[in-house]
């Protein structure tokens, strides 16, 4: 369905001078750097997946994007949407793709939400019938009717997304790209738009792709996750699978009648961070991870007042990822 | 692009128009005083001068001024849009859309301009017409009419090339300032190309500017034999078709060099 094979895409940039004469020098200077915005990501989604595509800011997320829509032009490397090469036939790619930036709209400012959507309608061709339908739709599951007659301008942030959601879907794309969708919502419309993102996703076997910084975006809606960092991917598989990888992440806090004075007998786990009776503990490496077993463990051998176990959140992943601390070494040696 | 969807543009760009011109009066009354001061300037040149200069009369150099005055503010355009739209970055969104780029910014060009031409270029005529007894020859119309569509397509494509230089240089101001210097000075709105000396005629006649006001003008006002029009036509087409390659190319090019500002 999306396919990117070694896609590169380098910026030329003026090196600015700095302040005023800096400034002057660099009118008449030559000097350019090149930002390799994309440095050569490959991969392959299938029709129906939902993919998060994730990574730090200016880590190339939004420019991959803007290569599969067509708006760019790859430096080198190859990409297809649905057996079309987006940038060499953007027209053709476009009708049968929908898109949706978090930070424009792509209705018409001045246009009630209706007028707009009538533009799209003529824009891509679509079937009265199946306007209808789709508009019916829509509007039940989003909500839209009492914003149809409003100035797209005049919509609150939240108004205007669900309304931009609606707009990239009226065709019934094969595809949608979903670039930071949830950006500067309330945690209510947020989870409004999750919630209508994975019924689009489930009924219409529409193909997502999501870029976001919100990772419980991911968590919720992407079954697959692609990490971007400074151009490549570093990490193509399973959120889930993520997770589990990232097993030793799993924080076992444990709090003691009586702090025992070390954690021999269970050497599998070792202490992250103690707070008097209370202990941050998890796997060691290579320990494994059989949760049950190990909780057992603590319970006979020491008298246990409570147990949580705080499952590491992508986010945090994410984070020790790109902080490279994931080996870091244990707090303390033993309790 | 259907012909349905080309005007569903047009009528947009023309409402936005209305909805933001608030300074419709000030824009009305500009026009006239523009008109005014020509036309009071060139009675006054032609008086002292004898009455005729450069094959024009006291009169029908009036004609020619209110006339060409018209078509200038008639052809009224915004060419900042694209410049401005790749400023902000939402040019990607002209991007994402299955129409060509070309066509629509010529669609949201004539909405614009419609809204000059009715609402400004048309009264001021009108006005004019009865004031200074300007008069426009029936029999020269069609050719007119041709001449004056292909104006506007030259002046659309001189504006789109000059727009499209956005997406090499994010700040394309000192060129569109030549070009309003070229367009003002050698295009025929302010004054006609008989003005020129004799000398320098031959090489303006190899430039396309004097197509955009000064050709469709002579015509109107029925200033060139009906014979010579097609002529006239021919070479308006011609630049018309070799703006329109060059922009072809100027497009496919910039399409790798575009950066999308703000992400």
């Amino acid at each position: 369905m999306i396919e990117a094979v070694n896609l590169k895409k380098e910026f030329r940039v003026n090196e600015p001078g700095e302040g005023t004469f800096g400034a002057l020098k660099a009118l008449f200077s030559t000097r350019k750097r090149i930002i390799r915005a994309v440095d050569g990501v490959s991969f392959a989604i299938k029709r129906g997946e939902f993919v998060g595509y994730v990574g730090e800011n200016g880590a190339g997320k939004s420019t991959t994007i803007k290569i599969l829509t067509g708006i760019l032009v790859p430096s080198s490397g190859s990409a297809r949407v649905n057996g079309i090469i987006p940038y060499e036939d953007r027209r053709r790619n476009a009708a049968n793709i929908g898109v949706v930036f978090g930070q424009r709209t792509q209705l018409w400012w001045d246009l009630p939400v209706r007028e707009s959507f009538e533009m799209l309608k003529a824009i891509y061709r679509i079937k009265p019938d199946d306007f209808a339908h789709m508009m019916k739709k829509l509007s039940s599951v989003l909500d839209l009717g009492p914003m149809m007659i409003i100035p797209v301008r005049k919509l609150s942030l939240g108004q205007r997304m669900k309304c931009d959601l609606a707009a990239s879907l009226l065709h019934r794309p094969g595809v949608l790209f979903l670039d930071e969708p949830t950006i500067g919502l309330d945690v209510l419309a947020k989870e409004n738009i999750r919630t209508f993102l994975g019924e689009i996703n489930a009924t219409e076997g529409t193909t997502i792709i999501l870029t976001t910084h919100d990772m419980n975006d991911i968590e919720r809606l992407c079954g697959r996750l692609i990490m971007l960092d400074r151009g490549r991917v570093i990490y193509d598989g399973l959120t889930n699978e993520l997770k589990q990888r990232f097993a030793r992440e799993k924080l076992f806090e444990v709090e003691f009648r009586v702090r025992p004075p070390s954690l021999a007998d269970v050497p599998e786990l070792e202490v992250v961070e103690e707070r008097g009776s209370k202990l941050s503990l998890r796997f060691r490496d290579g320990a494994g991870g059989d949760l049950a077993a190990v909780i057992g463990k603590l319970a006979a051998k020491y008298d246990v007042k409570d147990v949580s176990v705080r499952e590491p959140s992508v986010e945090s992943i994410v984070r020790s990822i790109y902080e490279k601390t994931l080996s870091l070494p244990p707090y303390r040696a033993d309790g | 692009m259907s012909p349905a969807l080309f005007l569903k543009f047009v009528e947009v760009s023309f409402r936005k128009e209305i909805a933001y011109r608030f300074d419709y009066f000030v824009m009305i009354l500009n026009g006239f005083i523009y008109v005014f001061v020509f036309t009071s300037l060139w009675r006054t040149v032609f008086a002292a001068g004898g009455g005729t200069f450069g094959g024009f009369t006291t009169k029908s150099i009036i004609s020619y001024t209110v006339v060409a005055m018209v078509v200038r503010i008639s052809f009224s355009m915004d060419d900042g849009l694209i410049p401005g739209r790749v400023r902000d970055g939402s040019v990607s969104v002209d991007l994402i859309r299955p129409v060509s780029f070309q066509l629509m910014n010529l669609a949201q060009s004539v909405g614009y301009s419609a809204f000059h031409l009715f609402a400004r270029g048309l009264p001021i005529f009108v006005a004019s017409a009865w004031l200074f007894g300007v008069r426009v020859p029936a029999e020269g119309l069609p050719a007119a009419i041709v001449s004056l569509v292909l104006a506007y397509l030259l002046l659309f494509l001189i504006n789109f090339t000059t727009s499209l230089l956005a997406f090499w240089f994010v700040e394309i101001f000192p060129f569109t300032l030549l070009k309003y210097g070229l367009i003002n000075l050698l295009a025929g709105g302010l004054l006609p190309m008989d003005f020129f000396p004799t000398s320098v005629r031959p090489l303006l006649s190899y430039l396309p500017f004097q197509h955009i006001f000064y050709s469709p003008s002579v015509i109107l006002t029925g200033r060139v034999a009906p014979g010579n029009a097609p002529v006239i036509l021919a070479e308006q087409a011609a630049w018309v078709a070799a703006f329109a390659v060059l922009s072809a190319v100027m497009w496919r090019a910039g399409r790798n060099k575009l950066v999308i500002q703000g992400g």
